[in-house]
């Protein structure tokens, strides 16, 4: 079933086309969103969660069987609609405990959060959601550490896990591996399959043996237009994703690229 | 609470032996009366400063309003309200009035973050500032303030309960009441201490209930990353404009408290910028976005100034100074004719503000957390938990070290 579909989106920053006439549908699958540096796969997301306004076309989203114009929506409002997002730099709240970062992503999809009177400590269900989503995640054993204090590969996971708190039905993950370690990437590897059991996933992603490995199905951007969509086995026989991006991929054959785009990752993420 | 027996020890300490050391070194109680209310104002402060990180550089203006809401109303100036309003209905009516001005102000405000958020703020404030400084509407000389007319409100205001005579007590130095209990009277001073003392905590408690509540979450939430805060479904605009709501009612009641303990008021006591300064250096002084820290940032600030203040304000070191140390000290000469006793002039008179501005300086610098904040950064979490924690642990180690012995 589908979920969440665009229609001739497209957005310009003055002369630049970012994305440009963008038709996607996403059902209930494991979609990566591939494409090089600059391609408009973040400014694509910014779109669907309504960080940015579109300068044409349309986002909808299905809830219970209804398609509803969700164009240009404020982020609260896509977030309360069930479409949530991680981020390609970490984007937690540091100070607060692991715990207290799902638990409060949690709350958000609840209505008590104006209550002013009542212990934030009484509201159960919040924090039994909490606890259930660190399990997934892997971090109840660190749930009382403040999330500064993480390392960043589980910062990585707790990213996904404020994502997943609240019950959506459309998880948008901006590379959940940016940065991370090649031990670590099986974990979050995991991760990633295991929501997509329970939840429409679009993934962007820029290691191609993840890519090929774990998705339904891959659309491929390029200077903001759709070149290919598609299975892995189509995608990665169509000559126009090869001239643009994988430059002839054989599965393994990256490793020597990845290792390089691994160690500038890293690099970005503790700046 | 220590603050609870303070005026009972002042007595005590002043009439000891050593009672001329005390006076230097202790605040008196009307000194402790404005720790109180212009702590609640602090709090208030640091309640959306500290605690959304949206920086209110313009909150005096909510402070003013309770106050002007409070004598205008006793000197029959508001419309529709009756002159013999009891006070606490009039702390209530004021709050409101600084919600409204709030929900005014914040609309437009709210758009802006940052350094802007705070400049305009400010803006406002110091429009509605000298509006109230020309406005002779309030009383014939606007600029100088305006004070209860005992025409119109000849009786103290009372806090208790509203339209129960017998459950109030009146405020104030002069007409204040006093009360005696047993064996301890306590002077016009003293029972308006505990009386703005009980306002005060009662909107301390409720403060920290909102902070603890799912909305205090919230509004932790947009301090530490609103953008992630939006993306996880919460308009936050809207949380900050009830925040910034609440916020302006404490800091009314503060006004009001203020104004009802003093009976005048002027617009530069409360309107002015410099009086959220105030409240922005005892909140960093006592520990930015914690509740209580503003308050003892007031205490530590209140009992600076006294102490370095001059003769008849309550004493301290200027004073402590030239009349206890022995006259041939404060003769003698120090460096090209300057005796030690104008050095200590020199240097003591009238300038406890740059000496705490050194000091400001010096907490910015080195105490970041402020005091409370320092505090709960050694204790690793906040003092009244750890201190039981170890209460107890201290208490278990006891048992089973005799257990131990025992057993040998």
């Amino acid at each position: 079933m589908s979920r969440l579909r665009t229609h001739g989106l497209t957005k310009r920053f003055g002369g630049l086309t970012a994305v440009d006439d963008v038709d996607v549908e996403l059902g209930d699958e494991l979609c990566s969103l591939i494409g090089p540096n600059g391609a408009g796969k973040t400014t694509f997301f910014d779109l669907l969660t309504g960080v940015l306004e579109p300068t044409e076309g349309t986002v909808e989203h299905r809830r219970d069987g209804e398609w509803h114009d969700v164009t240009g929506a404020p982020p609260h409002e896509t977030a309360a609609r069930g479409v949530h997002r991680s981020y390609q730099i970490t984007s937690v709240f540091p100070e607060s405990t692991v715990h207290e970062n799902v638990r409060i992503a949690a709350q958000a999809a609840g209505d008590d959060s104006f209550t002013g009177w009542r212990n934030a400590g009484a509201f159960d269900r919040y924090l039994r959601e909490a606890d259930t989503i660190l399990d997934r995640v892997g971090l109840a054993d660190r749930a009382d550490r403040p999330a500064r204090s993480l390392s960043h590969g589980a910062k990585r996971q707790l990213e996904v896990a404020v994502a997943l708190a609240g019950d959506p039905d459309v998880l948008l993950l901006d590379e959940p591996n940016a940065g991370v370690s090649s031990e670590s990437v099986d974990d979050i590897i995991a991760l990633i399959e295991d929501v997509a059991t329970d939840h429409a996933v679009l993934l962007v992603e820029h290691n191609m043996d993840i890519v090929m490995n774990v998705s339904d199905r891959i659309v491929v951007l390029n200077r903001g237009s759709v070149i290919a969509d598609g299975t892995p086995e189509d995608v990665r026989d169509d000559p126009a994703v090869q001239e643009a991006y994988l430059g002839g991929y054989e599965p393994g054959a990256l490793d020597a690229t990845e290792t390089d785009e691994e160690s500038t990752d890293t690099a970005e993420g503790s700046a | 609470m220590a603050l609870a027996l303070y005026p009972g020890f002042y007595t005590l300490a002043v009439n000891s032996p050593a009672g001329a050391e005390f006076v230097t070194v202790l605040p008196r109680v009307e000194t402790m009366i404005v720790v109180l209310y212009f702590g609640l104002f602090a709090m208030s402060f640091d309640f959306i400063s500290g605690y959304t990180g949206y920086l209110s550089f313009g909150h005096a203006v909510f402070f003013g309003t309770g106050a002007y809401t409070v004598i205008l109303a006793a000197n029959g100036k508001l419309p529709l309200v009756p002159t013999d309003t009891p006070f606490v209905l009039l702390l209530v009516l004021a709050g409101l009035l600084a919600v409204l001005l709030a929900v005014a102000i914040g609309s437009v405000s709210f758009r802006l973050s940052g350094v802007y958020f705070a400049m305009i703020t400010l803006g406002f404030s110091q429009v509605i500032y000298v509006f109230v400084r020309d406005w002779d509407y309030v009383g014939s000389n606007p600029r100088d303030g305006v004070s209860v007319s005992f025409d119109t409100h000849p009786e103290a205001f009372e806090v208790g309960v509203p339209f129960v005579d017998a459950l109030g007590l009146g405020l104030g130095k002069l007409n204040g009441d006093e009360l005696a209990l047993g064996v301890v009277d306590l002077s016009t001073v003293e029972v308006s201490y505990y009386l703005v003392g009980l306002v005060v905590l009662v909107c301390y408690f409720a403060m920290q209930r909102i902070i603890h509540s799912p909305f205090g979450k919230v509004m932790l939430a947009i301090r530490e990353n609103e953008e992630r805060a939006r993306a996880v479904g919460y308009d936050t605009d809207r949380y900050k404009l009830v925040a910034f709501a609440v916020s302006a009612f404490f800091a009314a009641v503060a006004g009001g408290l203020f104004a009802g303990y003093s009976r005048a008021v002027s617009p530069d006591e409360t309107f002015f910028f410099l009086v959220t300064g105030d409240a922005l250096l005892v909140s960093i002084i006592g520990g930015f976005g914690t509740l209580a820290g503003p308050l003892f940032g007031t205490l530590f600030d209140e009992l600076f100034r006294e102490f370095l203040s001059k003769e008849g304000t309550g004493g301290g070191l200027l004073p402590y100074l030239q009349s206890h140390l022995p006259q041939g000290v404060l003769e003698a000469v120090i460096y090209n004719g300057m005796t030690v006793g104008e050095a200590v002039d020199t240097f003591l008179n009238g300038h406890a503000s740059l000496f705490l501005g050194v000091l400001f300086v010096l907490f910015v610098l080195f105490v970041p957390g402020g005091l409370l904040g320092t505090v709960r950064g050694r204790l690793g979490g906040t003092a009244s938990k750890q201190v039981a924690a170890r209460l107890r642990s201290a208490g278990t180690n006891e048992t089973s070290g005799g257990a131990a012995s025992e057993d040998d």
